[in-house]
């Protein structure tokens, strides 16, 4: 399988552990990244608000750029698979579109509004399939309960995403299933991380991630995964803050999506980036067993 | 030929604050045809089983909105919701009340924080003493215009989305999405004549504390998509007034930043943001961060193609670049 892989601005930088672990990942499972050093970052929301139609030709110019080369677009972020499919959405308004496919044609490009954008987790799920998955993991991860915690934009709004069901999506849990952990069901699973104003007003921002984490905890998790990386840094790298706000220590490991897989599929700690973490992983490691935690 | 029935095992919150020290839930067993709406067996309930439950309700047909609460925890109303489904997904049926409003009894929320949060946004025509409108002749509009608020009218102030959203639930000046929504339908009115006011005066109010996290959008049974009015909100907004706020100079930044290298500057995007106070206000995290991510430090090399992008916004965010 080769697909456009559009890591997004986060695992290029902060959250390189997120493009570590799904480079692992995508060899063993046999997916082929393509790279595109010209794929713009997707505005992640911010741009949206500040001008929607320029958003969407950012987007727009990005799925340009894989339909000329004849690929789907492969995300590893709730944010970016959520941006790039809206803009699949609004290019179908026809103001918007024509403002858009006249700003691409200054640029020399076209685009038909038919580039495929697909997440990490439904390559995973829906092309690979859970089953064909478990046949290769080599450390099932037994023991481990973990809580899955989607990222709105991998769900919402349903409608223009054409996402699985979003209030109860079960894809995520089915691939936990697969590594061999416990899924745990929680309602925070599909709520707001409060990314989007960590940088507006932190302490509500960490009110919000605190009250998902929490109701992780209660709800017996030993770690958190997600698919966003806009999420782990809210859940993990700010999760010093959540506690503060909340008054007591949360110690919750979370793992990116593909670091989990790449646990069970034999991945080192190291070739996974999990040093990296704020929060850290060992006690989830040690839940597993059999692998080295790092010194 | 009576419709064929399914088991629908309910466990019903109930809660009296004048007598009971604690909420409890308590089991109901009934048997009905899966096509049932929720409040039908909740009446059914109160009728045969139990006339203490205390739930509001009036049209039974989703026009009158005051029966929202929880189904198996998603905000809906309940007069809208079968019990077919419901119990194929979650084998039961658990109702509370709506959350982000307290408990009055049972299913019954006081509802004033929500309404005070709507009679906030003034949510009614401010006319111009100036231009008053005709009273001989009706006020006429075009189809360009009356499409701006095709979604809002919708609104039957139910107060699904406010109990679905996690911003009100974690910030009181957070007006909420139904408010918001409401606020949009009169800033795009073309007979009010405080569009502007009301764009300044909702910026400090809270605007900028909603998460686009769609929950509201999920919720509403009614279609208006109040996460895409917010959104609108706070494209008006910026017009009206530029970066005021955290919120918007914020999203300002996000969009220059980008403009620079087709690729976020993690590190100059928070001092575009709060200034080098935001700056030094991050350090004691920022020094936690760069100890386990080196590059936050460094400045992202520039995609290929950056003049494809720069042409864009050119283009597309004209005002900007004047
Ligand atoms: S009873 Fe009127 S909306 Fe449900």
């Amino acid at each position: 399988m080769r697909l456009a892989y559009y890591p997004g601005c986060v695992a290029q930088e902060s959250g390189k552990e997120l493009d570590l672990a799904t480079r692992w990942v995508a060899k063993k499972v046999g997916i082929e990244l393509v790279e595109f050093p010209n794929f713009s970052c997707c505005g992640s929301g911010f741009i949206d608000e500040a001008n929607p139609t320029l958003n969407v030709a950012l987007n727009a110019r990005n799925l340009a750029i894989a339909e000329k080369a004849g690929l789907d677009v492969l995300t590893v972020c709730s944010t970016c698979q959520g941006m790039l499919a809206l803009a699949n959405s609004r290019y179908t308004e026809p103001k918007i579109r024509e403002r858009v496919e006249g700003a691409l044609a200054q640029i020399g490009m076209t685009y038909s509004g038919r580039t495929h954008v697909t997440h990490l987790l439904q390559v995973l799920t829906d092309e690979i399939g859970a089953e064909a998955i478990r046949r290769q993991v080599v450390r099932p991860l037994t023991g481990l309960k973990v809580g899955a915690f989607y990222g709105c934009h991998l769900l919402r709004p349903a409608d223009r995403l054409r996402s699985e069901s979003a209030e109860e999506p079960h894809s995520f849990e089915d691939l936990i299933s697969a590594l061999g952990a416990t899924p745990v069901f929680y309602r925070g699973r599909v709520m707001c991380c409060g990314f989007p104003i960590l940088f507006v007003k932190e302490p509500t921002a960490n009110r919000i991630a605190a009250r998902q984490i929490e109701d992780a905890k209660s709800h017996g998790a030993d770690a958190m995964a997600t698919p966003c990386p806009l999420c782990h840094i809210s859940l993990d790298a700010y999760q010093n803050k959540a506690e503060h706000e909340l008054g007591h220590a949360l110690d919750m490991p979370v793992f990116h999506l593909p670091q989990l897989v790449g646990l069970a599929l034999g991945a080192t700690a190291e070739e996974l980036g999990l040093p990296r973490h704020l929060v850290s992983t060992d006690s989830a490691l040690r839940k597993i067993g059999g692998v080295a935690v790092p010194a | 030929m009576a419709a064929a029935t399914i088991d629908a095992p309910f466990e019903v919150y109930r809660f009296d604050p004048a007598k009971d020290p604690s909420p409890r839930y308590q089991r109901y067993s009934l048997s009905l045809p899966p096509h049932t709406p929720v409040l039908t067996a909740l009446l059914k309930i109160r009728a045969e089983l139990d006339p203490s439950l205390t739930l509001r309700y009036s049209c039974r047909s989703a026009i009158c909105g005051s029966c929202a609460m929880l189904v198996n925890s998603k905000s809906r109303l309940a007069c809208q919701t079968q019990i077919g489904p419901e119990i194929a997904r979650h084998g039961r049926i658990v109702v509370d009340p709506m959350r982000n409003l307290p408990v009055l009894r049972d299913l019954v929320t006081e509802m004033r924080p929500f309404w005070s949060n709507y009679r906030r946004i003034e949510p009614h025509l401010i006319v111009d003493p100036e231009r008053p409108m005709p009273v001989d002749k009706p006020t006429t509009m075009t189809p360009e215009q009356v499409a701006r608020f095709e979604e809002t009218p919708r609104c039957i102030a139910c107060a699904a989305c406010y109990s679905a959203c996690p911003a009100v639930e974690a910030d009181p000046a957070f007006p909420g999405p139904m408010a918001l929504a409401k606020l949009y339908r009169f800033v795009v009115d073309p007979r009010d004549a405080a569009t502007k006011q009301r764009l300044v005066k909702i910026q400090p109010g809270g605007l900028w504390l909603c998460l686009r996290c769609h929950l509201c959008t999920e919720a509403c049974p009614k279609g208006v998509r109040p996460s895409e009015r917010i959104m609108d909100l706070k494209e008006l907004a910026l017009q009206a007034q530029g970066a005021t706020e955290a919120g918007s100079r914020h999203a300002l930044a996000f969009k220059d930043n980008i403009r620079e290298r087709g690729i976020l500057n993690e590190l100059r995007l928070v001092r575009q943001t709060s200034g080098y106070g935001g700056i030094l206000a991050q350090l004691p995290q920022g020094i936690r961060l760069v100890r386990k991510k080196p590059e936050i430090r460094k400045t992202p090399k520039e995609i290929q193609g950056r003049e494809e992008v720069e042409k864009l916004y050119e283009i597309l965010d004209p005002e900007e670049h004047s």
